[in-house]
């Protein structure tokens, strides 16, 4: 994304920018780059760390002294592993019975609301448009899409193809676990809730099977959204 | 994120393939005030955008090279992430914005008059960009337009 300093410097607009991939930012040779290393979805470093995030931007404030580019320097701190697990990475721990992925929901309800309380309203929850109280009947069409059946909802919005409208809802069920489970487990690691997510909840047995009707597919598109899902 | 000898093959040569511009050379527009009088935006390419705005939507062929505006005084409660890629880890960003997006971090530094003020607007892209040609002629001159037009004098752009 460092091609957008470029665009707005030749605007006559100063730009500090922070780059995850040092070797792309080698090549746009935009006019101020700090390279992060951290791994993705960590630009600024940790999450509630506002020290660390504070180094970080000061890094990059410093660039502004150079007099000129282009400026590719590196944040002067050590390398944070990578965290994230996909769930080709983890093997579905066996359960008894099979649970249904909306109890599952009803279940982890009281997590999830104790999140958005202890974050002033924040939730990552909100893409599919469709109010917590009918995520049941989502949850069924997901269920009978992933059967190979011709499934649809009404809310659907109308410029919105039901597999991308499939990934908002399949956001929104991930963001809910995930909340719950940070909520239920303060301390947890971000492998550890990676590993429960799809090793032990039955929502993510929901997406794999999702992932496994759109992949079998001939269209492009489809396999391009199941890759989005779970892979 | 670790550098590309410290990433699995497969994901390294994904990065190693990503088509990227490589120009000769660099736009310079330098600071022509102190920082303590500068007017500060941020700029994202996370996906990001008000609840009640229209998420970004997946294109196998170039991306989605739209952008969405968000007042700089709204609340983090006020913002989603419809990113595309599941390449990064979500969960940070659901922990706290300002991984992301530093909106606290930009307000106590002007808070504290190390930086002038904050822009009207901050805008957020979608990154992962195989064509990048519309946001190069258009939606990213579009955007440098609006942020002239509101004084901006510095951008901070964040990847995700």
């Amino acid at each position: 994304m460092c091609v957008l300093a470029r665009v707005f410097e030749e605007a006559g607009i100063t730009t500090i920018s922070l780059a995850m991939v040092r070797e792309h930012a080698e090549k746009v040779k935009a006019p101020r780059v700090l390279f992060v290393p951290f791994p993705f979805g960590y630009a600024l470093g940790k999450p509630n760390d506002a020290q660390l995030q504070h180094r970080v931007i000061g890094a990059a404030l410093d660039l502004l002294q150079r007099e000129q580019g282009p400026v590719l320097e590196d944040f002067p701190e050590e390398e944070v592993p990578e965290a994230l697990v996909q769930a080709s990475a983890v093997t579905r721990v066996a359960a008894e019975a099979v649970r249904d992925p909306a109890d599952e929901v009803t279940t982890l309800r009281a997590f999830y609301e104790r999140w958005v309380e202890d974050h002033g309203g924040r939730t990552a929850v909100g893409l599919c448009g469709i109010p917590q109280r009918r995520w049941r009947g989502v949850i069924r069409f997901l269920e009978s899409y992933s059967r190979g059946e011709d499934a649809d909802m009404n809310e659907r919005p109308a410029g919105v193809p039901v597999p991308q409208f499939i990934r908002y809802c399949v956001d929104d069920l991930k963001a809910f676990h995930y909340e719950a489970r940070m909520a239920q487990r303060p301390n947890v690691s971000e492998p550890e809730l990676h590993r429960w997510f799809w090793g032990e909840t039955a929502v993510a047995q929901l997406i794999r099977a999702l992932a496994q009707r759109m992949n079998a597919s001939d269209d492009p598109a489809l396999k391009y959204v199941a890759n989005g899902l779970a892979r | 994120m670790p550098r590309l000898e410290t990433l699995s093959e497969i994901n390294r040569q994904s990065m190693r393939a990503f088509p990227c511009l490589e120009p000769d050379t660099t736009p310079w527009s330098p600071l022509h005030k102190p920082l303590s009088q500068a007017k500060i935006s941020l700029v994202t390419s996370a996906g990001l955008h008000l609840r009640d705005d229209q998420p970004f939507i997946g294109d196998p062929k170039g991306g989605d090279t739209s952008y969405r505006v968000i007042p700089s005084s709204a609340k983090p409660a006020d913002i989603l992430q419809s990113h595309v890629s599941i390449g990064f880890d979500h969960t940070a960003i659901m922990r706290d914005l300002n991984v992301t997006l530093p909106m606290d971090r930009v307000r106590e530094l002007v808070e504290t008059r190390i930086i002038g003020s904050l822009a009207a607007n901050y805008y957020s892209f979608m990154g992962a960009l195989r064509n990048p040609k519309p946001l190069l002629e258009g939606t990213g001159p579009e955007v440098a337009s609006r942020l002239k037009d509101e004084a901006v004098d510095l951008v901070f752009i964040t990847p995700t």
